[in-house]
């Protein structure tokens, strides 16, 4: 009987083992294709090393993305690549995760914590929006008025991006910030914030907004009222419809982030950790590149051309 | 008498629970106290100062690095090239002497020994450049990024407000300077022709 019991146990061991093991992506959102990308990416990276994935989609709710850990947790995921809805609000969920044993490795997205996330792959938003700064400031000959559009307040990005591009604009007093506003990192949003700062300011020399989304609106806004020629707009992501406006002359530069480094990295990270691997800096920067019209060439979107 | 006894026991330790539960501060106290978890600008000077003249005195001249970047670019960044963040961008650090042939609104321009034309930054001395390119730095000490990020800000702002002030006024059109500094690469889009050199040291040879 009690050998009959230890071979029972034993193939259900061994079957536990043959099983792989499984990788949730959960994700801000899904709605933006550069969120997209990262996602698709980091699950497929994780399926090629043989692990079972499966994308959540979190659409920029915490209380959605809680529900996301919790259902991941509950389906025996045995780790997690997270890009975080928001910096303090989303520290919950890791935790959750890592008192479960799950390991979780951020991707993008910082949380504001440095126990519960075994590992951060955050792009450097900061020492991009420093080498923006520099050519901001070239490009603008060190005077004029500007306009700031940020992104969503509570996500650490916004304040990353526009931390490195003050500390040089801030320098040159020539360069007199008129407004500076949120627009959620939405195009429509970018499009409407910068309708109503132009009826207060239409005097502006530039535009210098967190990403890509919002400069393609803030330039749709500047083309309506017929500025499209003589203000300069700045984004930040590597959007493909930037990388073809800054082609055309429309758009001045982007700051170019890489998905694909990010999300490998996080898969690479997970695949570790399950072979014992646990020294694994906290916050990892993966680097940023200036786009501008002198390169552009050089880069496809989200990337480098090979 | 024995009843009264526990009594005054139980008080004597609910009171002295209360009184070590709750701790009152200032807010002005604890936010100085939270500004001092990482001095960025003294850490900073220390490298600055103590950390990056000894591994500059082991840098390659510029005409040697460049020469070994055409010859082997994958050894040489490997050898050479540094950074914290994961990427194809890498910082080395350099040293050397040129001829200035031309001024403009980011720097002098030299041309050294080999003909190299390079140009020495003199206005927008920002980025990762000087923190990265030693190698001496380790990421893994540090859970903020941000701290990382102050330590670059300080570190060119050393070079802005005490390096580059006195020697301005030298950077005059055929003089020759000797410097020492760090130049940012693109191993994926290699560009020799505009190398450009955050100066940690210069100094004109007359």
């Amino acid at each position: 009987m009690l050998f009959a019991i230890m071979m029972l146990a034993a193939c259900h061991n061994g079957r536990a083992t043959k099983q792989p093991k499984k990788i949730a992506v959960i994700v801000s959102t899904l709605n933006n294709p550069w969120f997209v990308f990262l996602a698709q990416t980091a699950s497929a990276e994780a399926k090629r090393m043989g692990y079972e994935t499966k994308i959540f989609d979190s659409q920029n709710n915490t209380a959605l993305e809680a529900d996301n850990f919790e259902n991941a947790i509950a389906s025996g995921y045995n780790a997690i690549l997270f890009n975080p809805t928001d910096a303090n609000g989303s520290v919950v969920n890791a935790a959750r995760a890592k008192a479960a044993g799950v390991p979780v490795f951020c991707m993008d997205r910082e949380i504001n914590s440095t126990t519960e996330a075994t590992s951060q792959i955050l792009s450097d938003s900061y020492s991009g929006c420093v080498e923006m700064g520099k050519y901001f400031v070239k490009t603008m000959h060190k005077k004029g008025n500007y306009v700031e559009i940020l992104g969503i307040v509570a996500d650490n990005n916004t304040w990353s991006r526009s931390k490195g591009f003050h500390s040089v604009v801030d320098d040159y007093p020539g360069l007199k910030m008129v407004a500076q506003q949120s627009a959620d990192f939405d195009r429509n949003k970018g499009l409407e914030v910068l309708e109503s700062i132009l009826q207060a300011h239409p005097d502006i020399d530039a535009v210098f907004c967190g990403n890509d989304a919002m400069a393609m609106g803030a330039y749709q806004a500047l083309a309506a009222a017929g500025k499209g020629n003589h203000v300069k707009v700045f984004g930040f992501d590597g959007a493909e419809d930037v990388i073809g406006y800054i082609k055309d002359g429309k758009i001045s530069a982007t700051a170019m982030q890489f998905p694909k480094v990010i999300a490998l990295t996080a898969a690479r990270y997970a695949d570790e950790y399950f072979k014992g691997k646990r020294d694994f800096p906290q916050k990892n920067p993966v680097a940023v590149e200036l786009v501008t019209a002198k390169n552009v060439d050089d880069y496809v979107a989200y990337g480098k051309k090979n | 008498m024995r009843k009264s006894v526990k009594y005054f026991l139980w008080i004597a330790i609910a009171l002295v629970v209360a009184y070590n539960s709750v701790y009152f501060k200032k807010l002005s106290d604890l936010n100085a106290g939270a500004a001092k978890a990482f001095d960025a600008a003294a850490y900073a000077n220390n490298y600055f100062y103590k950390q990056l003249p000894a591994a500059i005195a082991k840098a390659p001249d510029i005409d040697k690095l460049i020469a070994m970047l055409k010859t082997d670019t994958a050894a040489t960044f490997k050898t050479y090239g540094h950074a914290l963040a994961i990427g194809t961008t890498r910082y080395f650090l350099v040293q050397g002497k040129g001829t200035i042939t031309n001024i403009d609104d980011n720097g002098v321009w030299l041309s050294t020994a080999s003909g190299n034309s390079v140009l020495l930054a003199t206005e927008y001395v920002y980025g990762n450049a000087l923190r990265d390119a030693s190698g001496l730095i380790d990421i893994n000490q540090f859970s903020s990024t941000m701290d990382l990020n102050n330590i670059a800000a300080e570190v060119d702002k050393i070079v802005r407000t005490k390096v580059l002030p006195p020697v301005k006024s030298d950077l005059q059109k055929g003089n020759t300077i000797q410097f020492t500094g760090a130049v940012g690469l693109n191993q994926a889009h290699l560009q020799l022709g505009d190398i450009e050199i955050t100066p940690v040291s210069l100094k004109t040879i007359h």
